[in-house]
């Protein structure tokens, strides 16, 4: 996972297909097996279809398309949640991804207890979560619901504790999916601030959003994807532009 | 992979934590519930099995504990552990993790549980007056070779049960017909030669025997029984992680 490499490449996505194998009855037992083992209907659904891509260093990278058209498959490629079908996917350093927020939260655990369980999940030590406890919690803006159970939240509460998690474990590559639109304005505003201070400081970011003028604004690159296919790279401008005047 | 597993060593922790507390929380003894109900057990086949054995074991109580706590140890293993990535599905989906990490928490936490419920075997073995000798020096050895073999079986079942939920029942019956089959409440000597090398095939069977002899008979264990049960282990172990590591890619499409 830490191969060092001497270019400066952080993403590389070469040639890849995904197909997901559409089961209608799925047998899940072992009678279903055997009984039905010629009659399962499967379809084939072919959600990406040859992408060929280099994300490099530091380069703030947004996802646009609409729904259906592969942004999210790609992302959970990049964090090998799942495996291309075809292809191949490498990525350069340590590689942190919020695809959905809260991802192995307990629910009987306090905020701090999930602090640790989260960022372990990204592959922190113990120590090292020490060192980031106090700023994860200032950026939380949870006070004292810090020490209460995860399950007395309200989704906003939720919500920001998982992104502070996610956004303070020194990630170089931070991949995020559709998920800002559940706080506030003010933690939204903040949100971007923190991730063009990322930005600025040099980490990849790789994001899908629908809000095309937060990511115009945070993002040098843009990727349309329409169909599973590279519709259009380039200058985020120029791209969002093309975007929206399409499918706007 | 294991560099992999070494990175992610916080996870570990935290996730053997979780077993050992999330498990009975809101039940009123809490933890205690894993030694109060293997002694227990022990109680009724104390009473039991007297009445059914004519000619059983001196100390009778204490020779059973010395097999039942590393059994339940192995049991409550490859039944928790077969579901472990399936009762995590919901994680799975969402970010990634060396998978493995979730049946290894399962073994570890059992583990634990198991150092903890040794005290019980040390308190029986002293109010018994049995007490010690310095075969007890092979503990660790027995422990670590009962870890590796549940660690191969149960990277192979928690794989497949993904994918085959049957997995999960066929285990079940094997574990309670095992049960039988492994000298627990009886010792092996009460068989015919032919029959008790069948029935040492068991890799549990010599594990627990290996217990027995070294804390109840106070003997050396028989170290070609350990020697296969090594064996077996760690072929089990590399299948294990094979077979593992060939189907955890799939595993957040199939959940």
């Amino acid at each position: 996972m830490k191969k060092r490499n001497e270019t400066n490449k952080a993403i590389v996505v070469k040639d890849v297909y995904k197909r997901f194998k559409l089961v209608y009855d799925k047998p899940f037992t072992l009678k279903e097996r055997l009984i039905f083992w010629k009659n399962t209907k499967v379809g084939y659904h072919e959600v990406l279809k040859g992408i060929n891509l280099t994300i490099n260093k530091g380069e703030t990278v947004a996802l646009v398309g609409v729904n259906g058209s592969g942004k999210s498959t790609l992302l959970k490629l990049m964090t090998k949640i799942i495996y291309p079908t075809t292809g191949e996917i490498k990525t350069y350093g340590k590689l942190t991804s919020l695809l959905e927020l809260g991802a192995g939260f307990h629910q009987d655990f306090t905020g701090r207890e999930n602090i640790y369980f989260n960022a372990s999940i990204f592959g922190l030590t113990a120590a090292e979560i020490d060192k980031r406890v106090q700023d994860i919690i200032d950026f939380s803006e949870l006070g004292d619901f810090i020490e209460a159970p995860v399950r007395t939240y309200s989704s906003g509460m939720y919500m920001r504790l998982a992104f502070s998690v996610a956004i303070n474990v020194d990630a170089e590559i931070l991949l995020i999916d559709e998920i800002l639109a559940v706080g506030d304005k003010h933690f939204q505003d903040k949100c971007y601030a923190k991730l063009e201070e990322l930005r600025n400081s040099g980490k990849t970011i790789v994001i899908v959003s629908h809000n095309t003028g937060a990511i115009e604004k945070l993002c040098d690159r843009a990727i349309w994807l329409y169909d599973g296919e590279i519709r259009e790279d380039g200058p985020s401008k120029k791209v969002i532009k093309k975007y929206l005047e399409v499918c706007g | 992979m294991i560099k992999e597993l070494y990175q992610y060593r916080q996870l570990l922790k935290s996730n053997v934590r979780k077993e050992i507390r999330g498990k009975y929380k809101g039940s009123f003894l809490g933890v205690l519930w894993s030694f109060v109900n293997p002694l227990l057990m022990t109680l009724v086949y104390a009473i039991v099995f007297p009445f059914l054995l004519r000619n059983s074991q001196e100390h009778y109580t204490t020779f059973i504990i010395i097999g039942i706590l590393p059994w339940n140890w192995f049991t409550t293993s490859i039944s928790q552990g077969t579901n472990s990535i399936l009762v995590n599905g919901g994680i799975i989906k969402k970010v990634y993790f060396p998978r493995a990490i979730l049946p290894i928490s399962i073994i570890v936490s059992g583990l634990v549980n198991f150092l903890i419920s040794c005290l019980i075997i040390f308190i029986f073995l002293i109010c018994s007056g049995i007490g010690f000798s310095f075969n007890i020096l092979y503990l660790p050895i027995i422990i670590l070779l009962q870890f590796i073999l549940q660690l191969g079986i149960i990277l192979i079942t928690s794989s497949i049960d993904v994918y085959v939920r049957d997995a999960e029942y066929i285990i079940n019956f094997f574990i309670s017909l095992l049960f039988y089959a492994t000298p627990i409440l009886y010792s092996l000597d009460m068989f015919p030669q032919k029959l008790r090398f069948i029935l040492q095939l068991n890799p549990v069977a010599s594990l627990v025997t290996s217990y027995k002899n070294i804390l109840y008979y106070q003997i050396a264990p028989n170290f070609m029984q350990l020697g296969y049960v090594l064996v077996l282990s760690l072929f089990l172990l590399w299948i294990g992680m094979k077979i593992f590591n060939k189907l955890e890619k799939g595993f957040a499409e199939e959940l």
